[in-house]
């Protein structure tokens, strides 16, 4: 006994869905403000091979790549809150920890999760740019420093970018995990409004547009700025 | 001017400098012949310390320097006053010609960016470049970057400039214009240290010939001493592959 889709539903859900944007803008921005950094220093220690650190990012990439962000979510919402209330117990903090705000888990995961996927990337860009020119910045006397941020960062950005857009599209989708700890961002927003009156198809119909609106826009971003970027790179090399 | 005493670098366990001599006067025009392996290139790449000789001494001028352990200060100092030219050019290729020239003078020397820009386009036009100021390397041909690295070695203005093979990786019909441009700053009195297989360049342009082989110096003197009049046997061999009058074989 088919009604056909619920238009108005739609319609307004939509909009429910559209309220969540910001939660999921705020836990990706601060998971790439995080990785993005983080990613370029350990990818540095695996260029250079920086004893113990090169060591522990290559089984940090593979744990976190290794298994599922659905998972690592069940892991950290579970874990931390047990090792935080211990902490708080044991220096008499009067905080209940399943108070915290879901986001903070959030954050956590999808930081540590990034950080793998980046650390992946800045190593296969940086290798890109050849040892030579690093090498003419320091003859005519360049600091390291100088000569990573003026020459190698710059070529290195531009192959990163298409892998670095990948990778934040990615997190977007991925935020929709958050749901399994309660994040009240899109896909959580809209289910919650679809249990109400059973208008599943229509909640996830929503929750599709809203996220390839979302990601197009962020693609097209990237796009406009990788122009920029690579404005020196007329022919290919 | 530059005098390098007793220099030894290893790869691992292949012993590439066995005691190296070196002595180069201020004007001179030194190049360094020898088969590949003979450690040509990391000698000169262990002067500007692209690479850490495992011991050995320089001196540059009235500066000291161990060449194991130099002080970050020392290495500095000593990139100041020298200057280099690679194989493959090594531009920066997210900077045009010009940029190219001048990031060793505002960034390194900290030379306001008008003068460094004037000096700049001084050196493009000394290499013949004038009108590819605004060129990014990649819109270049091989021996126009190769003049862009020479420029950009000429503007630092340096006691002696070290070229690694500066025409090896070049397509044969570009290999002129190369060397006319390393035959016009040689003749304008710039220190050279040249690492090539251009025969035609050492006996012309060079004032001493150096023969390395086997991480050692086998022979060295004027390019008359070397070409013409070789003592030791391992020269005239060498001289004897690589000289094209002595080709005795045709396909």
């Amino acid at each position: 006994m088919s009604e056909g889709l619920n238009y108005t539903f739609l319609i307004d859900t939509f909009f429910i869905a559209l309220s969540g944007v910001p939660i999921t803008l705020l836990v990706t921005i601060v998971a790439l403000l995080f990785a993005l950094p983080l990613g370029f220093l350990l990818a540095l220690t695996r260029i250079n091979q920086v004893p113990i650190l090169n060591w522990f990012s290559r089984i940090y990439v593979s744990f976190v790549r290794g298994t599922p962000i659905i998972i690592q979510i069940f892991i950290v919402y579970a874990s931390v809150p047990l090792i935080l209330s211990l902490f708080f117990e044991k220096y008499n903090i009067n905080i209940n920890v399943y108070n915290i705000n879901p986001i903070w888990y959030a954050f956590i995961v999808f930081s540590f999760s990034t950080t793998a996927i980046l650390i992946e990337v800045f190593r296969s860009a940086l290798s890109t740019v050849n040892k030579g020119q690093l090498e003419a910045a320091q003859s005519v006397g360049l600091s390291n420093f100088q000569a990573y941020r003026r020459i190698v960062i710059p070529q290195a950005l531009v192959v990163a970018m298409p892998n670095i857009c990948t990778a934040t599209v990615n997190l977007i989708k991925a935020t929709s995990l958050g749901y399994a700890m309660s994040l009240q961002e899109i896909t959580l927003k809209a289910k919650v409004a679809a249990n109400v009156g059973y208008n599943y198809v229509e909640a996830y119909i929503d929750i599709f547009l809203v996220y390839i609106i979302l990601c197009s826009l962020v693609e097209y971003g990237f796009k406009l700025y990788e122009k920029r970027l690579r404005r020196y790179k007329y022919v290919s090399a | 001017m530059l005098k390098i005493k007793d220099i030894h670098k290893s790869f691992g366990k292949n012993e590439i400098l066995k005691g190296v001599d070196l002595s180069i006067d201020k004007g001179d025009v030194v190049v360094i012949l020898g088969p590949s392996g003979s450690g040509k290139t990391t000698l000169l790449r262990c002067i500007n310390f692209l690479e850490t000789a495992d011991s050995g001494k320089a001196t540059f001028g009235d500066l000291q320097v161990d060449l194991h352990d130099a002080s970050k200060k020392d290495i500095h100092t000593i990139r100041q006053k020298t200057a280099f030219v690679f194989q493959n050019y090594n531009l920066f290729n997210n900077k045009t010609a010009i940029e190219n020239v001048t990031e060793g003078l505002i960034i390194g020397r900290k030379i306001p960016k008008a003068e460094a820009n004037n000096i700049g386009k001084k050196a493009l036009d000394k290499v013949g470049l004038s009108d590819k100021y605004d060129s990014y390397p990649s819109l270049l041909s091989g021996g126009q970057q190769q003049r862009v690295g020479i420029a950009r070695a000429v503007a630092l203005n340096p006691d002696i400039i070290l070229f690694d093979e500066p025409t090896s990786a070049l397509d044969p019909e570009l290999v002129g214009e190369v060397l006319t441009v390393m035959k016009n700053i040689a003749n304008e009195g710039t220190t050279m240290l040249v690492v090539t297989h251009e025969m035609s360049f050492a006996k012309d342009v060079a004032n001493r010939v150096i023969f390395m082989d086997g991480g050692v110096v086998v022979e060295e003197g004027t390019p008359h001493d070397i070409f013409v009049s070789p003592k030791e046997e391992r020269t005239k061999k060498f001289l004897k592959r690589v000289l094209p009058e002595d080709y005795t074989f045709y396909i």
